[in-house]
């Protein structure tokens, strides 16, 4: 909503200064987003009067026009031909400035003297549009003819005017007008109103037009006035300066004085050529199946059953509540004229503008409930100010109310009001609160009946009033308290889990990401997964934001692969990317959705998933060292730091050759034999797919069950005070053989004892023999009992080689 | 031999010592006066020969001698010592400010990483950080919150819709929630009161991205609920954050607002320095939402807020462009 200031100055007394309206208006709700001064640039223009138009030689467009400020004569070469000798012109004369339009230079345009195709020109005649009054640039901006001849033009119509733009929340429909604003800032300042009185007194006119109202539901109330003779032409420059200001294009007086009043009042009118008007009644009724309508922006549209229409006797006249229709039209023509001020049911108006993708001034403030009562002493308004732009006379009224829609009475309790807000407020102070903004209050004891005047239809509760006692008193002098909660809160285990997770990884070298959650089904072929595969039934969206990306993502890889993508195609080839994140599943009965509450409507299950992804160089090349590419272990080295960060022992691996995944370089993760997930070197197909480079790595797992739990306590060992026994071993085995097996035989073989293992080596050559390799433990053993000898270590070693041999076919190299 | 000249000895062994001009030489020289044919070795030998007496005076005489020279011998050796770790060591020397060998690191999101220092603020005043669904339903994310069914929120151009998962299900009833709001609703039908927890998570928008738009962002969701909960607690608790977050220096105001969701209502801005911006909205839970809730509005009230973390965010870390956040370029996230 934008307002010219002097025309709120018009209703209510204004704080000093601008600066000051705006701080009073935004603390008060109504939120001041900008302050401008659209014609404040316009200095030395004149009110002139043409004397004589004459064409220039050597040009057929320009003429040399002759004008008079009263006291003295100018000639002027204009490129306009919209006016005759006689009118009176906004004449910029040598010296003068007009606002600048060109947001990166605000400085005003200087005009002077200059000679075209040799004649002087000592100024110019300005547009509309050059003194910022509006965008009409058609021609030269004829004044009224009854404009004072050589008056500073900035001062006849109050130019320096400041602008206020408002930004309005939708339960503030009141504040979409003058009238309501001023009603504001009379109960935030106790500045004087200056308001038509209430209640309002209806003028004595006869019925006239006839209007008959099918569903008073959806239309509360219909007053239509007649004014006859009126005469069609250019409304007063300062009714056009305002409009502008405000940000309407003016057009002409019949249609400028029902936006201006909407502006003024808050309800939009409606005015029609009352020849133009078919039959001797106008109704109110829901649109005929096939109706079509051509609405004042020339555009057929096709009704629908659910949008109120005012028909005539040939049809569909206006779309009610959003827009008159081309055909009963007010235009050059116009004599008599039908003004309709309405109220309409907020819900249909919203419903039928979002239907035709139609949102006008008119629709944007009945969506927010205009209330009956205006629709009466607007149409009043609006009609006097008709009479007085356009001529003639109002004649007739017709006021049908069939259905006043009522206004509550609402229970104050004042001692529960305090409370809630924490403010410390008497009874008798709410009640002088409530009384500002126009509440009838009746006091009775403990609690107060309160009344909210007819502007106000938004205040509907207790709590409705509870608001506008703060705000009236003021939001800022809500003090802050700091209240107990009386709980020690904090995180749950599996989110201090899922924390630790992500802490860790970043540690180690992973950079998180946050990805957005849409893929496109091909992206699920893209990545090769079985056809029958729970990820390949993605849940679709009915208005994705985009074509491409019309699903969600059932894993974390498509995201977590373009990432890796960009960054590489952006020559950062060294990525190593990880996310914790939804992933969104068909849900089964083992894992269902969330609960929805509501019938029929089934939600996905959310499983929380960690993804990785990884490419180029695990480790830079350095100054002392080459480069290392990244690898199957750096992955499940990260994945192994994820459950020793949960205190889980490591989780079982073993190989898998399922896509997306390169068939011999993938380990599926399992957890209590359960499979989390999968991670490994992406199959060359599924890399070239995706534009990345030869060797990316990637996975993911779900993170659930691994927090299931939280951090698991740590089980701490007091060390042995012994001295440890260490002993290395190295097994041949068949070199198919998992080296998870055969630590597992060694480790059976060496028994509780064993403390430490690790694999130093793995060999393979001639001396193991073709087929076979070698792998190397280090074992360390302590007993806290006793010391170890040489006698324990033979038992070990064969026992290990016992072990080996039973479980995987090894012998020990010895 | 038996009248060695035991001070002769002394002195030439003394001068040897000094003498030695490395370790080798000083041990050549700790050769000739302590080996098998070295002179204190002889001096030594002789006393055997001698009457008691005699020996015993004598004994103490060597024994002097030989203390005498073993403190000479070790001064020397110190010195050599030091002298030949000066050589060695200064041709051991490296180039420190070579780059060193850090362990490779990564970094956490900076959303994620304003989450968790929200969390530990809000941790810290006693709240509980739960998590919920990202994909709802309307009842959930819209009737519960008291949004008219014709509320312009709902329609397809503000809020993304989910395909119905049943064959035939009601279209439009699911969705990717719009706010964390809807968790309001479910951790109250999920805990009897008092309750004061905090939600972040991800929300959803028809949005076309640019620099302050973006189709998918963060909230952390608040909810207090208790008997005596009022708006200046509101007002304490918001203050409190923004001090803990963004500065102790850090001013709030309430403006007057409007949520469904909330009567009374507010937007909460913070003071930079040079003006207002905006932070949060908030406001006093609306009844319809704590009876949706399963709570009795008569009986407990409370307050309720979203933050949105990328404006957090961007205030903390000085960034202007929503998009910087969703990009995931790694040379944008090293900083974090």
């Amino acid at each position: 909503m934008r307002v010219p200031v002097s025309w709120l100055a018009d209703h209510v007394e204004l704080p000093p200064t601008v600066d000051e309206l705006a701080e009073v208006l935004t603390l008060g709700g109504l939120k001041v987003e900008g302050v401008e001064h659209p014609t404040a640039g316009v200095r030395g223009v004149v009110v002139a009067e043409v004397r004589s138009v004459r064409r220039m030689e050597g040009s057929d467009k320009l003429s040399f026009v002759e004008v008079t400020t009263g006291d003295r004569d100018y000639g002027i070469v204009c490129g306009a031909s919209n006016f005759a000798p006689g009118d009176r012109v906004p004449a910029a004369l040598p010296g003068a400035t007009l606002p600048s339009r060109d947001p990166a230079s605000p400085e005003p345009v200087r005009i002077g003297a200059k000679t075209l195709f040799g004649t002087t020109s000592n100024g110019m005649l300005a547009s509309a549009r050059e003194l910022g009054v509006g965008d009409d640039h058609r021609g030269i901006w004829v004044l009224d003819g009854d404009a004072p001849l050589g008056a500073d033009l900035a001062e006849w119509l109050g130019l320096d005017d400041a602008v206020l733009d408002l930004e309005l929340t939708p339960d503030r429909g009141y504040a979409l007008s003058m009238w309501g604003i001023a009603r504001d800032l009379h109960a935030l300042t106790g500045a004087a109103l200056r308001l038509p009185a209430e209640p309002h007194a209806a003028p004595a006119l006869p019925d006239g037009f006839g209007v008959e109202l099918t569903d008073p539901r959806r239309s509360p109330r219909f007053v239509l006035t007649t004014v006859e003779g009126v005469a069609w032409g250019p409304s007063p420059a300062w009714l056009q300066r305002r409009l502008a200001a405000a940000g309407m294009r003016p057009i002409a007086n019949l249609v400028d004085a029902t936006n201006y009043g909407m502006l003024e009042t808050g309800q939009p009118t409606h005015a029609y050529d009352a020849a133009r008007v078919a039959g001797d009644r106008l109704v109110v009724r829901d649109a005929r199946p096939g109706e079509t309508l051509v609405t004042l922006d020339d555009v057929e549209r096709r009704l629908d059953p659910d949008d109120v229409v005012i028909a005539d006797a040939e049809g569909a006249a206006g779309l009610a509540g959003v827009m008159g229709g081309a055909r009963t039209e007010v235009g050059a023509t116009t004599t008599t004229v039908l003004l309709e001020g309405a109220s309409w049911d907020a819900p249909s108006v919203n419903r039928t503008a979002r239907r035709h993708g139609l949102r006008s001034e008119a629709s944007a403030r009945f969506e927010k409930v205009v209330p009956d009562a205006l629709c009466a002493e607007a149409s009043d308004h609006i009609a006097a100010l008709l009479v007085r732009i356009a001529g003639g006379r109002a004649t007739a009224r017709t006021d049908h109310h069939p259905a006043p829609r009522p206004r509550p009475t609402i229970t104050l309790r004042p001692a529960r009001a305090a409370r809630r807000l924490g403010l410390d407020l008497s009874a008798a102070r709410q009640a002088e609160l409530l009384e500002a903004i126009g509440c009838a209050v009746d006091a009775d004891g403990g609690a107060a009946a309160v009344r909210p005047p007819a502007y106000r239809p938004d205040l509907q509760i207790e709590e409705d009033l509870y608001e506008e006692i703060a705000r009236v008193h003021g939001y800022d002098l809500i003090p802050e308290t700091l209240p107990s909660t009386g709980q020690v809160g904090g995180r749950t285990p599996q989110d201090t889990a899922r924390r630790a997770v992500r802490t860790a990884l970043a540690g180690a070298g992973w950079t998180e990401v946050l990805v957005f959650p849409f893929i496109a089904t091909e992206d699920l072929s893209a990545l090769g997964l079985a056809g029958d595969d729970r990820r390949r039934r993605p849940v679709a969206l009915l208005n994705p934001l985009s074509k491409e990306e019309a699903v969600l993502r059932t894993t974390l890889l498509p995201g977590l692969l373009r990432t890796v993508a960009k960054n590489v195609n952006r020559q950062t080839p060294d990525v190593a990317v990880f996310e914790v994140g939804h992933v969104f599943l068909p849900p089964t009965a083992e894992e269902p959705g969330a609960d929805s509450r509501q019938e029929g409507a089934v939600l996905p299950a959310e499983p929380t998933f960690l993804g990785l992804a990884a490419a180029g160089a695990f480790a830079p090349e350095r100054w002392d060292a080459p480069a290392r590419a990244v690898d199957l272990g750096d992955v499940l080295g990260a994945v192994d730091l994820v459950a020793r960060t949960v205190r889980l022992p490591g989780l079982a691996v073993e190989p898998t050759d399922q896509r997306p995944f390169h068939p011999g370089r993938a380990a599926r993760l399992l957890l209590d034999g359960v499979a989390l997930g999968t991670v490994g070197e992406l199959h060359p197909k599924v890399a070239a797919a995706f534009g990345l480079p030869p060797r990316t790595l990637a996975g993911e797992l779900r993170l659930d069950p691994l927090v299931a739990e939280g951090i698991r306590p740590p089980a701490p060992v007091p060390p042995s005070a012994l001295p440890s026994l260490r002993i290395d071993v190295a097994v041949v085995v068949d070199a198919a053989v998992p080296a998870a097996r055969v630590e597992a035989a060694v480790r059976a073989g060496a028994g509780d004892r064993l403390t430490e293992l690790r694999l130093f080596d793995v060999y393979t050559g001639p001396s193991v023999g073709e087929g076979r390799r070698s792998l190397a433990y280090r074992l360390r053993l302590d007993d806290p009992r006793r010391q170890l000898t040489d006698d324990d270590a033979h038992t070990v070693i064969e026992a290990v080689a016992t072990a080996v041999a039973a479980q995987v076919d090894g012998t020990l190299r010895r | 031999m038996t009248d060695v000249d035991l001070d002769a000895v002394v002195a030439d062994g003394l001068a040897a010592v000094a003498a030695a001009p490395d370790l080798d030489a000083l041990d050549t020289a700790v050769g000739g006066l302590f080996g098998r044919r070295g002179a204190v070795s002889a001096v030594q030998r002789s006393l055997g020969r001698l009457d008691e007496a005699a020996r015993r005076e004598r004994g103490r005489a060597v024994n002097d001698a030989r203390a005498r020279l073993q403190t000479a011998i070790a001064e020397r050796r110190a010195v050599l010592e030091d002298q030949r770790d000066r050589v060695v060591l200064a041709a051991e020397a490296v180039d420190v400010t070579l780059p060193p060998r850090t362990p490779r690191r990564g970094s956490l999101h900076p959303i994620t990483e304003t989450v968790e220092a929200l969390v530990d603020v809000f941790a810290g005043l006693g709240y509980t950080a739960l998590s919920g669904p990202e994909a709802e339903s309307e009842w959930f994310n819209f009737t519960a919150l008291n949004l008219p069914r014709d509320h312009p929120a709902r329609s397809e151009e503000d809020t993304i819709y989910l395909e119905p998962l049943t064959p035939g299900g009601p279209a439009w009833s699911t969705l990717l929630r719009t706010s964390t709001s809807p968790m309001q609703v479910r951790t109250m039908l999920a805990t009897p009161p008092p309750l004061h927890v905090v939600v972040p998570g991800r929300v959803f928008r028809q949005d076309t991205p640019d620099a302050t738009h973006t189709p998918v962002f963060h909230q952390i969701e608040g909810l207090s609920v208790d008997t005596d909960i009022s708006m200046a607690d509101l007002r304490g608790t918001l203050a409190a954050v923004a001090r803990a977050v963004l500065g102790p220096a850090t001013r709030i105001r309430l403006l007057p607002d409007h949520f469904p969701f909330t009567e009374p209502s507010c937007q909460v801005e913070a003071w930079d320095g040079t003006r207002w911006l905006e932070l949060l909205g908030a406001g006093m839970v609306h009844p319809t939402v704590l009876e949706a809730g399963g709570y009795d509005p008569e009986a407990v009230g409370g307050f309720a807020f979203g933050i949105g973390i990328e404006r957090v965010a961007m205030l903390r870390y000085g960034i202007d462009d929503l998009r910087l956040f969703s990009d995931n370029d790694l040379r944008f996230l090293a900083a974090f």
